[in-house]
């Protein structure tokens, strides 16, 4: 049993570093209609491990997760450069071709690799490692410093969200943006698996966004609906011994569903003041 | 030739069959903004075959599963019509994307609580064109038909919808109803194509086609051509490249319609400009 709550304690407390610059990521690919970069990144951190297979890495291994990195830097490059000049053409669609090909190379690849297949199923339903306080340490310490990056340079990012900001460079701190979203899907999805990172990213920020308009009051906001969706989760995994991935996407979406059924019954009436206010 | 037709014949008559209703339910699709419906849909049915699988102990493949999978369809079509009305503060590609994260974890959810549970994720990704049978075709090529026939009588409504909603409704349409019925349709179109082509071939016939075809003409009828030609080209590419080098079909063809896609984009981009 103390076991149980040694393991329950990490786990909440990597939630709790993981879901601050989620939900902050997740509002921007949400407010920008981006919601496909994060399969596509996946995708390539996927893509860069089995191309380590090919060639002999070991997966898991250190080696391993450079070659995902390597991956991710590229995809974040393509992401910034599939923007769409012809207005008739939205950027999800160019994001969601991305994640077609990323998916196709894998597939292809898989096709000479032996037991390919095997490693493409894995990386998607997510291998979950039992997660430790070195891990969560190191994990910790990488978002901490992503976080105070995008903290210092908030004023750029929140500019890319709006298209009349007149930002100079778009494109790169458009980069800078899909880089950071690259580097927490290398570090996360071996821990959580490809559904649960997703949703992490995906579902706080969504509640959020549906109740206000301010960044710093939205993260506030998605992160406390996120970790109490979590505890939730993860006390029925261990209660009741369900599948641990599952349960945690589940808890969150049951809290998505009902934000989105009370915003369905009292459409907003939002006040200026209320976007102002961060 | 006739040795690559008498093998590959039923896989490209699979192929262009797809290419024909997924073109056009492309063009909304990209109308829309709502790429992410296909994978959501296809993943929505999932679920509900997997319950009736699991509460039932039928086949995953029967009638009961059938109709279950059919009927989450129904839930979700309702769903993100009404989310489409009622929901402003984010994008209806967010609720759909949300959904999908929501419906996969159901999914892996109930294999993962079952006994013997179990899932061909490597199966349903790359599809398996390559056997497709006789019978597939024939008990496909039916359900979509119907599709396309209702998809042709309604695209009036449903073309002014994807263009404009809100001026659709000011035009006195019942949006809300006919989404419904749009979602439904694009719900059955792709759970019916994606058993015969998987995730990967059908998502990339629904998305890169109609995306050429709107870099390239503006009107309905000449953007569906060109889908067409699109599909086509790249069907009998991808089919001659897989059985040349002993590539799965549909990532191959998938491959081709990503390498059109890029030649368009850059010659869009530097040729008209140069």
């Amino acid at each position: 049993m103390g076991d149980f709550t040694g393991f329950f304690l990490i786990q909440i407390a990597l939630i709790a570093v993981v879901l601050v610059l989620h939900t902050y990521i997740g509002l921007h690919v949400i407010r920008r209609t981006l919601i496909f970069s994060d399969l596509v990144l996946d995708q390539l951190a996927a893509f860069g491990a089995m191309v380590g297979i090919a060639l002999g890495v070991r997966y898991g291994s250190s080696g391993s997760y450079w070659l995902s990195l390597v991956a991710v830097l590229i995809g974040s490059g393509l992401l910034a450069a599939a923007d769409p000049r012809d207005k008739r053409i939205p950027r999800e669609a160019a994001i969601g071709i991305l994640y077609a090909l990323a998916l196709v190379a894998s597939l292809l690849l898989g096709d000479k690799l032996s037991g390919g297949g095997d490693y493409v199923t894995k990386t998607l339903a997510g291998a979950m490692l039992w997660v430790s306080w070195p891990l969560v340490i190191v994990t910790a310490a990488v978002y901490i410093a992503l976080a105070v990056f995008h903290y210092v340079f908030r004023a750029r990012f929140i500019a890319l969200a709006d298209p009349n900001s007149g930002l100079r460079r778009r494109r790169l701190w458009d980069f800078l943006f899909f880089t950071t979203q690259g580097i927490i899907t290398v570090l996360i999805v071996p821990i959580a698996g490809v559904l649960l990172a997703y949703a992490f990213l995906m579902i706080p920020a969504a509640i959020a966004a549906m109740f206000t308009r301010g960044w710093f009051r939205a993260v506030a906001l998605g992160w406390s609906v996120g970790i109490v969706a979590c505890a939730l989760g993860l006390g029925a995994s261990y209660r009741w011994n369900l599948p641990y991935g599952p349960s945690l996407v589940l808890a969150m979406g049951l809290f998505f569903l009902v934000a989105v059924l009370i915003r369905s019954l009292r459409p907003a009436s939002r006040t200026p003041a209320e976007g102002a206010a961060s | 030739m006739s040795e690559f037709f008498s093998l590959q014949g039923l896989p490209l008559l699979a192929c262009l069959l797809m290419t024909a209703i997924l073109g056009y339910v492309g063009l909304h699709v990209i109308r829309r903004e709502v790429i992410f419906i296909d994978i959501a849909l296809a993943q929505i049915a999932v679920v509900g075959a997997i319950a009736v699988h699991i509460l039932l102990g039928v086949h995953e493949d029967s009638l009961a599963a059938n109709v279950a999978a059919f009927g989450s369809i129904l839930v979700a079509a309702a769903f993100f019509a009404l989310a489409r009305r009622r929901i402003h503060q984010i994008p209806l590609e967010a609720v759909i994307g949300v959904t999908y994260a929501i419906a996969a974890a159901g999914a892996l959810f109930l294999v993962g609580i079952a006994p013997g549970g179990h899932s061909h994720v490597q199966d349903m990704l790359a599809g398996s064109i390559l056997w497709v049978t006789r019978a597939d075709i024939l008990v496909s090529a039916p359900i979509l038909a119907a599709a396309a026939l209702v998809f042709f009588i309604f695209r009036r409504p449903l073309q002014a919808i994807s263009e404009d909603y809100e001026g659709a409704r000011a035009a006195g349409y019942a949006a809300l109803r006919w989404d419904y019925l749009f979602y439904v349709l694009v719900g059955v179109v792709i759970t019916t194509v994606v058993r015969m082509g998987g995730v990967v071939l059908v998502f990339s016939l629904l998305i890169i086609p109609p995306v050429i075809a709107t870099m390239l003409a503006e009107s309905w009828a000449a953007r569906l051509a060109v889908t067409w030609a699109v599909g086509a080209v790249a069907a009998l590419g991808g089919l001659g490249f897989a059985s040349l080098h002993d590539f799965s079909v549909g990532p191959s063809i998938a491959l081709g319609l990503g390498i059109l896609v890029a030649l368009t984009g850059l010659w869009r981009r530097w040729g008209n400009a140069g």
